[in-house]
């Protein structure tokens, strides 16, 4: 209906729809770490990192029943885009040296243990070193430098998955668009908040009851 | 040097920068019949053509994480500005830390600001009576009451009425809903006796003079494609040279303000960026509004026979008391809030809620170790995901992991944190302030500032009282605090300039020895000189200055517009 200014809640999404920065969204574009076209053109790593990498992005996040794999999020083009843009911006080669290292580290071990490239060692030789790495607090002293490169790889992948487009509808975050009438908190999550108030809650952390 | 070139035409009004507060000084001016000229040393900017609104992280190099040039990411509003501006350096003084945000855009930060619009309050206008402490202002609230009240309704400002002290309502849009974290703040704050009330942001509710209300993204940092915030061009420029009353000249770096014979300002010369020539444009009346810190350089700068120290310096003050805002942050985790139901809690782009000081009694009563308020701001839940989504997860809550037992447990902890600032009052001391740097210049030529600064112990054990403060509540809610600081880091004290409410340096007051302006904002030295930016502010009250730029700057205008009316000003 519209108001004494002659903007009606219609007018608006006209006006919304209107917007050059909408024709973004409805784009095509899903997935690669940058919205040109054409095929991804690696930065940091050379064809045998590659293949390491998208091994690994799989192994820190698998396809399950919600949501494809960090691959097919296009994880790989985003670690490859992203340690050169930090590199560039910092002015150093901290983080790269970092990964790249982690790489060769986990090769050399994977050698040790089954005469193969980590990329070309089965899941479970594979697995069989992530987990002496993949778990900080319990990784051996001769572990601790392949644990902190997996834990700064993990931070990457992580974040480039759940804020990629498949990441996004994973979690899901259900923002990032026009809202007719804004109501506030859902009436049926307040209720189990004050639900969990009052008898606390055990989760993968756990929530104690606030009490009197 | 460059040739310069006169434009021969003479205004009524020469407004140099079009913020907050040269952008009301030219509505305010022109829908009053004058003849304007705007000066903006950036390009034009209109968010209807240029916002980023809608966009994803993931379309954008690097998810639109923050750089060198874009300080904020890609999506933020400036487009030409931040902590540095290309080939306009500023330099600090030995011991001194100082950042300084500026945005060299049509509309300047208020393009892309938090939009908070807090009033001030009575004992805001007179902190010196109240607790010895800097000066107190040559008005009152009543004075700029009427005044909060045009600008509120022009700009559009929600809230709630709600009778606090020193914290005074307005005309106000209605608030929107809080989203689940900020009730469960509220849950907290109600415990601990802090009050906890809907925020007051320039942002629609409800249309408003053809401009829609929100339809809430949670971006209006991005700046807004429909004009549902208040930006300065949308609100203020774009309506005013509707009347044809409003001439618009970008690019203009603004070198001097020049003076006549008779000590009265004639108009003032600026560089064309884009020809690099010198251009003089003449104007009966100049309003400066770049910023207060610009606004002082553009006074210490404009230099003549007459004014040997600087035009309007004849105080000696000119660049003395900025002040900034005392900041101080903690974050925390929320086990309760662990794998509810996905909603959408964008909402308005800020806080919905928010607390105001409360502790003005135990203050009176000598029994708080710092003098001054502050404000809490907050921020949480299920927003837009980046590049350091749930990054840090793995380590910090779950001891590390991978595979499908990772990815399941990450998207639980998803919208989990919360985040408290402290926005307090800053005390105007003796050693922060703002000076020509007589060895450096900038791209222009202009010699540039050099920065002093220094925080006092009241601000600093301010800080200290915002991180107890923000844990308690957090602990309060069984959260684990996640970032806090100690006294090693002086309580997590911002740097000097780093919360961008720089103010002060051209005080106003009621005696030309110990203030720059009078209450009208008017030179003491210089009857057609004003001041419309945050420079004329006398304290820096934790409420955030841009709505009493407009309130202030809408008075002075109103002024301008009554002397000549009266013919104690010539146009």
């Amino acid at each position: 209906m519209p108001d004494k200014s002659g903007v009606s809640r219609r007018d608006l999404f006209q006006i919304i729809g209107s917007v050059p920065a909408i024709a973004a969204v409805t784009g095509s574009e899903a997935a690669a770490a940058t919205p040109k076209a054409g095929p991804y053109k690696r930065q940091t790593f050379d064809d045998h990192q590659w293949r390491t990498v998208r091994v690994l992005c799989d192994l820190i996040i698998p396809a399950d029943e919600r949501s494809p794999g960090a691959t097919e999020a296009g994880v790989p083009e985003f670690l490859d885009d992203w340690i050169a843009f930090r590199t560039e911006q910092e002015g150093n080669q901290n983080l790269r040296a970092e990964i790249l290292g982690g790489l060769m580290w986990l090769d050399h071990e994977s050698q040790k243990l089954s005469q193969k490239d980590f990329a070309d060692a089965s899941e479970a030789q594979q697995k069989q070193i992530l987990d002496r790495i993949a778990y900080p607090k319990r990784a051996a002293k001769e572990d601790q430098p392949g644990a902190s490169f997996f834990s700064e790889l993990r931070i990457l992948v992580v974040g480039g998955f759940f804020s990629s487009k498949v990441g996004v509808a994973d979690l899901p975050y259900l923002g990032n668009v026009a809202v007719m009438e804004w109501k506030g908190c859902d009436p049926k999550v307040w209720t189990i908040i004050e639900e969990r108030m009052k008898n606390g809650y055990k989760g993968i952390l756990e929530a104690k009851p606030w009490g009197a | 040097m460059a040739q310069v070139k006169a434009t021969p035409k003479t205004y009524d009004v020469v407004i140099v920068g079009s913020g907050a507060g040269g952008g009301v000084a030219a509505h305010v001016l022109a829908l009053a019949g004058a003849k304007i000229c705007m000066l903006e040393a950036g390009d034009m900017f209109d968010c209807t053509k240029q916002s980023k609104m809608f966009e994803w992280p993931y379309q954008v190099p690097h998810r639109g994480a923050g750089t060198k040039e874009k300080p904020w990411g890609a999506f933020d509003a400036t487009t030409l500005g931040g902590w540095q501006v290309p080939g306009e350096p500023y330099t600090l003084a030995p011991g001194s830390e100082w950042m300084w945000w500026r945005a060299r855009m049509l509309g300047g930060r208020t393009n892309h600001y938090g939009r908070i619009s807090l009033r001030m309050g009575p004992y805001d206008f007179k902190p010196y009576s109240r607790d010895g402490k800097g000066f107190d202002w040559p008005i009152t609230y009543d004075d700029l009451a009427p005044y909060y009240d045009k600008a509120e309704e022009l700009i559009g400002v929600f809230g709630s009425q709600e009778g606090l002290e020193n914290t005074p309502d307005g005309k106000f849009q209605p608030a929107p809903a809080p989203r689940g974290y900020e009730r469960l703040i509220k849950a907290a704050s109600d415990k601990l006796k802090i009050p906890c009330i809907p925020s007051r942001l320039a942002i629609l509710t409800r249309p408003l003079n053809g401009r829609p209300a929100c339809h809430y993204c949670a971006q209006c940092g991005r700046s807004c494609g429909v004009n549902a915030n208040f930006n300065s061009p949308g609100v203020h420029i774009f309506p005013a040279m509707k009347t044809g009353n409003l001439e618009l000249r970008t690019n203009a770096m603004v070198r001097e303000v020049l003076v006549g014979n008779d000590g009265l300002a004639t108009g003032v010369s600026y560089v064309d960026k884009k020809t690099r020539r010198e251009v003089e444009v003449r104007g009966k009346i100049v309003v400066l509004a770049a910023s207060c810190c610009e606004s002082a350089r553009l006074l210490l700068n404009s230099k003549s026979s007459q004014f040997p120290n600087g035009l309007a310096n004849s105080s000696g003050l000119v660049g003395r008391y900025v002040m900034d805002t005392v900041g101080s942050a903690v974050s925390g985790f929320l086990p309760i809030l662990q794998d509810l139901p996905p909603q959408n809690e964008d909402g308005v782009g800020g806080m919905h809620l928010y607390m105001p000081w409360w502790l003005y009694k135990e203050q009176m009563a000598n029994k708080m170790p710092f003098a001054r308020g502050y404000h809490i701001e907050i921020g949480g839940g299920r927003s837009v995901p980046n590049a350091g989504t749930l990054g840090g997860y793995a380590d910090r809550w779950l001891g590390g992991g991978y595979g499908v037992e990772l990815k399941q447990n990450l998207r639980k902890l998803y919208g989990c944190d919360v985040h408290f600032s402290g926005r307090g009052e800053m005390i105007p001391n003796e050693d922060s302030y703002c000076e020509i740097d007589p060895h450096v210049v900038d791209q222009w030529g202009i010699p540039v500032l050099r920065f002093h600064f220094k925080w006092s112990q009241d601000e600093i054990l301010q800080a200290k009282h915002m991180q107890e403060t923000f844990k308690e509540i957090i602990e309060t809610m069984g959260g684990i605090v996640t970032h806090s600081s100690g006294q090693d880091k002086d309580w997590g004290i911002a740097r000097g300039g780093q919360i961008i409410h720089e103010v002060g340096a051209t005080k106003m007051g009621d005696n030309p020895k110990t203030s720059v302006l009078n209450q009208y904002s008017q030179a003491w030295d210089v009857k057609n000189l004003f001041i419309t930016d945050a420079a004329p502010f006398v304290s820096n009250a934790d409420k955030n200055p841009t709505l009493t730029i407009s309130a202030l700057g809408w008075r002075t205008s109103d002024y301008i517009a009554d002397q000549v009316k009266k013919l104690n000003l010539k146009v």
